[in-house]
């Protein structure tokens, strides 16, 4: 079903939320207000924001780390309070302050985070073992980097997951470098999605600077996992606009990435490109635009601000987060 | 009051709690048949959806109970050996033990990772581990290690009713001892160490196989010297109130364990009592373990692991008698 005019404007707002939650916790780390390391998604808005709009609340997803899965979050409808103040180190964070840059929100089926890259393959498989189990019609949906794509862990989860049929949708947000690897001399083939023909699933390989074809293309996959039919996975060409880490060099192994390369995906904003078919196609003017992105930049303002006023947590709460009762 | 294996007091707790409940579940290689006979005849009565037979993937076995458990199933992963732990190291030291707290205690983690650990079987340094001291050393993980056909059934139906990742290591050369079980349900508490035998002159804290050897060396010594037999049962959360009750009797402690001795389960108990009841000591205590090697096959693992004769050499050693039959 083609997305209403509204829900293109979501998919929008969305993306430009993801942009200024991103560069809050980029300055927070200038400002000293950011507590840990942070691996910035600018550029790879399109991907979190398209595959993850208009799930069902009880969809579970793992999001990864680029961002640390803000674009992710915002579109599953998590808060992005608690993504501001859990990076600032705050009690109010989403982890209350335990883990400095996971979220977790289990009323919308963000149940945590792991950051050992190729966690996401054996948990999101045990997500989809349940959500075959429950029988009500859930998906999972699993992102990755073309880096986690080096890892086992996602051999044993994509072939069991399709030998199960579980209702599982990979995700790989292929940005071409795990950290400063470039994916040229880390995977053995051209594309990630060359993956899905061992382990016997359809996919599809989509420009993950198009918002709108990566909606569609998750969209056909979590169809196909809903009526029980299996894993499919969904490939996303994009790019990261920044260094893996703050602090870290912008290399490829030990020399800058190409310019004419860094320069040549930059001008494939996604968000640029999505304002300019939403003016081009008529769907919103720029008075509507402009009053999205005043209203996001507001939104980060108050997030901000909610998280410096907050208070660190109280070391007491130590014991009592290690074992339930 | 009846006496049965080890290995079937263990599947009656998993009949009885699959019974109970049904999120409770059980995955892993083979659990169909049952490698070590323990989860065999669940499949007949619980059908494949409850009992699920995986590839040879392990961190596929480990992450299935981890996103299930997240999820608000109660699965039982089997891992077959003890050793195979490591091949899930992430999934299981560092995912599910930090889950909870690193997310704030939001989401609970109700799962047990169960393994056959242990030597005896002369099947070499891959298949004979006991590696507690590991699961001990890591925060977050439960760890029980029943030595009777009592303490296995009791104490996994606790495992299955906690709310957290439990470890829990059942002996191979165990499985086949009978003892008393009861008819009537029953439930063995975590932190609750047993006295197996009571006497007054040395306390020899054993887990696992290393009591049964402590009650054959304690029985055999009864006219020189009195023994008594502790089983801490579960290692965390770890009753270290009885132990110190007993060393504060006896003035004398040997600790028998079949992990490796450095860094093992009974450094950690020694120094646990020499912190609390140093001056109830008249002797260094001493530690029966697997020597600091890997554990052989063939005859020759007999030189490694800890023997009776080993407990019998301690027990002299502590309380300065010559007790040599």
């Amino acid at each position: 079903m083609p997305l209403t005019s509204s829900q293109m404007k979501t998919l929008y707002a969305n993306m430009v939320r993801a942009r200024r939650f991103d560069e809050k916790i980029v300055q927070g780390i200038a400002d000293g207000k950011t507590v840990s390391f942070f691996h910035s998604g600018l550029g790879e808005e399109a991907v979190g924001v398209g595959g993850c709009a208009f799930l069902r609340p009880d969809d579970y997803v793992w999001f990864h780390h680029r961002g640390h899965g803000i674009a992710h979050i915002l579109s599953k409808g998590g808060s992005p309070q608690g993504f501001v103040a859990e990076h600032f180190g705050k009690a109010t964070g989403a982890c209350n302050g335990m883990a400095g840059f996971h979220y977790v929100d289990p009323e919308h089926g963000l149940l945590g985070f792991s950051g050992t890259i190729g966690s996401a393959f054996p948990v999101s498989l045990g997500w989809g073992v349940a959500a075959k189990m429950g029988n009500r019609g859930q998906v999972v949906v699993c992102f990755f980097g073309d880096g986690a794509s080096n890892r086992g862990t996602l051999h044993e989860a994509m072939n069991m997951a399709s030998v199960m049929k579980l209702p599982i949708v990979w995700v790989c947000e292929n940005n071409l470098y795990a950290q400063f690897m470039p994916l040229k001399d880390a995977f053995a083939s051209e594309d990630i999605a060359s993956l899905a023909i061992p382990y016997g699933m359809p996919s599809k390989i989509v420009d993950g600077q198009d918002v709108v074809a990566v909606h569609e293309a998750v969209q056909w996959a979590v169809e196909r996992a809903r009526a029980g039919e299996g894993p499919s996975l969904v490939e996303c060409k994009t790019y990261r606009f920044r260094a893996h880490s703050e602090g870290a060099p912008d290399v490829s192994h030990f020399e800058l990435r190409p310019p004419d390369e860094v320069e040549a995906w930059k001008k494939r904003d996604p968000l640029l490109l999505f304002r300019e078919r939403l003016l081009q196609e008529e769907i919103a003017t720029v008075g509507e635009l402009d009053r999205i992105d005043a209203d996001a930049a507001e939104e980060a303002d108050a997030a901000e601000r909610f998280a410096i006023e907050s208070p660190q947590p109280d070391p007491s709460v130590l014991q009592e987060m290690l074992y339930a009762r | 009051m009846r006496e049965i294996p080890y290995r079937i007091a263990m599947q009656e707790a998993l009949i009885e709690e699959m019974s109970r409940d049904e999120k409770v579940f059980v995955v892993g290689e083979d659990v169909q048949a049952g490698t070590f006979g323990v989860t065999s005849t669940l499949v007949q009565r619980f059908g494949p959806g409850r009992v699920i037979d995986t590839p040879l993937s392990e961190t596929a076995v480990a992450g299935t109970a981890l996103g299930a458990a997240m999820t608000g199933y109660r699965p039982v992963a089997d891992f077959m050996f003890a050793d195979f732990i490591f091949i899930a190291g992430n999934e299981v030291l560092v995912n599910a033990a930090k889950w909870r707290f690193a997310h704030g205690g939001k989401v609970n983690l109700p799962l047990v990772y169960m393994a056959a650990m242990g030597g005896g079987a002369r099947n070499g340094p891959e298949h004979s581990m006991s590696p507690e001291s590991l699961i001990m050393h890591t925060p977050g993980l439960k760890l029980a290690v029943p030595s009777t056909p009592y303490d296995a059934k009791g104490l996994l139906k606790t495992a299955i009713r906690d709310n957290n990742p439990v470890v829990f290591f059942y002996h191979k050369r165990l499985l086949g001892l009978r003892g008393p079980v009861p008819d009537e349900e029953y439930t063995v508490p975590f932190g609750v160490a047993d006295v197996k035998r009571e006497g007054t002159d040395v306390t020899v804290v054993a887990t696992a196989l290393q009591v049964q050897h402590a009650l054959r060396v304690a029985e055999e010594v009864k006219e020189r010297v009195s023994v008594e037999v502790i089983d801490p049962r579960t290692l965390e959360p770890l009753d270290i109130d009885a132990i110190v009750r007993s060393v504060e009797k006896t003035g004398r402690l040997v600790v028998a364990d079949e992990d490796t001795e450095r860094c093992g389960v009974a450094a950690e108990i020694i120094t646990q009592v020499m912190e609390r009841a140093f001056d109830a000591l008249d002797a260094p205590p001493k530690r029966v373990c697997a020597a600091n090697l890997p554990i052989p096959g063939g005859f020759i693992e007999a030189s490694v692991l800890p023997q009776p004769a080993g407990i019998l050499a301690a027990i002299e050693a502590v309380t300065g008698r010559a007790l040599k039959v």
